[in-house]
């Protein structure tokens, strides 16, 4: 099997759903096709309610998709799968365990116990994030960035090949979001993965991801999938040059006016 | 508009502290002038100074024994409560025919009232300790099942997803998430059950008991001792009030992270 740069690693076949089986229920998503190279950062744009979400369960394993299908490495996803990781919207963050217990709860869930070697990861993992201040803080004592922080740790845990996050920094101020966005490419830099980045936010789609699959309204198509050829690192002076202004521009265009191609 | 901060005086301060306690006393005070100058005897409504007499005429040992008596069934009754009502909870979340099952069974014990079931209880079980726990437990169960099950049902999607993303066993998702999740509610459940369990443990004894201070209530009112009566009913509103107050206690000391956050 092909496990260069270039191959498709997560690979979504005229992939369509619908909760419902009867006909004349519409469908949520429809015929999306779509190839996620190794390493790469794809992010997903689209109205609320295209579907964005659903794609993302169905790539995590947790959705079966009614039509087509979606396979990681060649193979069908039919279950969750142990290389992937999962940042949810708003943290998720279990409010009765501290930060660095929260950040071990995959393994004490998937396994029931850890190990020393097992804290010592979890200790790096936090002090990569800027969190080892914060081990031993109760989730609600940490700032809304600070805990979508310890979601992102806890993600990365197991070591994921696929990191799969959805809608993020939704829930955070606007200052906030820019600065995780930043770490968050840090992040991936020192652990490459490959990332499926759902948001509604068409500046941080293009600011962090390699190339955007921009989502009609329901049910959720794709409009257009669009290279991003800013140069990395990317910083705040990203945001400034006029490359970032065009691709906005480009995928506001479809967001605004879905029936008009580029 | 918020109005200007302006730090409250002193007295107003001092005002603001002690104004439940001086209502109390107030109400305290105004229902024993009723009763002196309004020449209410003592067998209709006892004045509090007679009350607080009425605590002396009995026997300090006799209180204890009364009071241990009611103690103990409301204790018992609570922790058969608990033993039952979160297993079963546990098992009408899991399973689908469980829920169908049992649900309907519990509303119609729900709806029977326990009062009315008590004598027969006793007749079942005999006028000893058994029947009083068991009229109890009826009482204080169903306040928990639905709190431990509205507790377990409320987890977020995304916390049940977490644990199916990590393809753990569902008892681990039960045991890791939904139960912790369902502290808080478990709690507000237990302080319902324990003042419940008060009531139940005396509705008990004024079926059947030898002692116990819902048996010396109704002893005493036989026989026209009106002030201990409620000297009596003072004991249970105090232990009533410990018990709920150690409820929260256990809650602020093992669980601090389910109370609700102080602004």
């Amino acid at each position: 099997m092909d496990n260069n740069t270039k191959a498709a690693y997560v690979s979504m076949k005229s992939v369509g759903h619908k909760y419902d089986p009867r006909p004349e229920t519409p469908m949520v998503v429809q015929d999306i096709d779509l190839d996620i190279h190794r390493h790469e950062f794809v992010a997903v744009v689209g109205p609320s309610g295209c579907g964005k979400s659903t794609l993302l369960r169905m790539v995590a394993g947790l959705l079966i998709p009614s039509h087509g299908e979606v396979s990681v490495f060649n193979r069908p996803v039919t279950e969750p799968r142990d290389d992937v990781g999962i940042v949810f919207q708003k943290a998720n963050l279990l409010p009765w365990l501290t930060v660095r217990k929260n950040v071990l709860f995959p393994l004490k869930h998937k396994y029931g116990s850890y190990s020393a070697s097992d804290e010592k990861r979890a200790n790096e993992l936090l002090e990569m994030a800027g969190l080892t201040q914060f081990a031993d803080k109760m989730p609600d004592e940490l700032s809304g960035g600070m805990q979508q922080r310890v979601g992102i740790v806890r993600a990365l845990l197991l070591n994921p090949d696929i990191l799969l996050m959805d809608e993020p920094f939704s829930a955070l101020d606007a200052l906030t979001r820019e600065q995780i966005g930043f770490d968050l490419l840090d992040i991936w830099k020192k652990n490459p993965k490959t990332v499926l980045f759902i948001t509604h936010s068409i500046s941080e789609a293009v600011l962090l991801s390699d190339r955007i699959l921009v989502m009609s309204k329901r049910p959720g198509t794709v409009l257009d999938l669009i290279e991003v050829d800013l140069p990395r690192p990317r910083s705040s002076k990203t945001i400034n040059s006029p490359r970032f202004a065009e691709l906005t521009d480009l995928i506001r265009g479809y967001i605004y006016e879905p029936n008009v191609p580029a | 508009m918020n109005p200007t901060y302006q730090p409250k005086s002193w007295l107003a301060q001092q005002a603001n502290r002690f104004a439940p306690g001086l209502f109390f006393i107030g109400l305290v005070a105004i229902w024993e002038l009723i009763c002196r100058f309004g020449n209410v005897p003592n067998y209709i409504l006892p004045s509090p100074s007679a009350i607080f007499t009425a605590f002396f005429d009995v026997e300090f040992s006799r209180w204890l024994t009364h009071l241990w008596a009611t103690l103990r069934v409301a204790l018992m009754g609570f922790a058969l409560s608990i033993i039952i009502a979160i297993p079963l909870s546990i098992g009408m979340m899991r399973s689908e025919l469980m829920n169908r099952v049992l649900y309907p069974a519990l509303i119609v014990i729900q709806s029977t009232p326990v009062v009315a079931v008590a004598p027969l209880i006793i007749v079942l079980l005999g006028t000893d300790d058994p029947s009083r726990v068991l009229i109890t437990c009826l009482i204080t169960f169903f306040p928990l099942v639905v709190s431990t099950t509205t507790g377990m049902l409320e987890t977020p999607p995304e916390m049940i997803e977490l644990s199916q993303s990590l393809r753990a066993p569902r008892y681990r998702e039960t045991w890791q998430i939904r139960i912790p999740y369902a502290i808080p509610h478990i709690f507000s459940g237990l302080r319902v059950s324990i003042t419940l369990a008060i009531i139940g443990a005396v509705v008990a004894e004024f079926v059947a008991a030898e002692e116990g201070l819902g048996y010396f209530i109704q002893f005493s009112t036989s026989f026209f001792k009106i002030p201990q009566a409620f000297a009596g009913l003072i004991f249970l509103s105090v232990i009533s009030l410990l018990l709920f107050k150690s409820i929260q206690w256990i809650q602020a000391w093992w669980f601090p992270w389910s109370l609700p956050k102080k602004k």
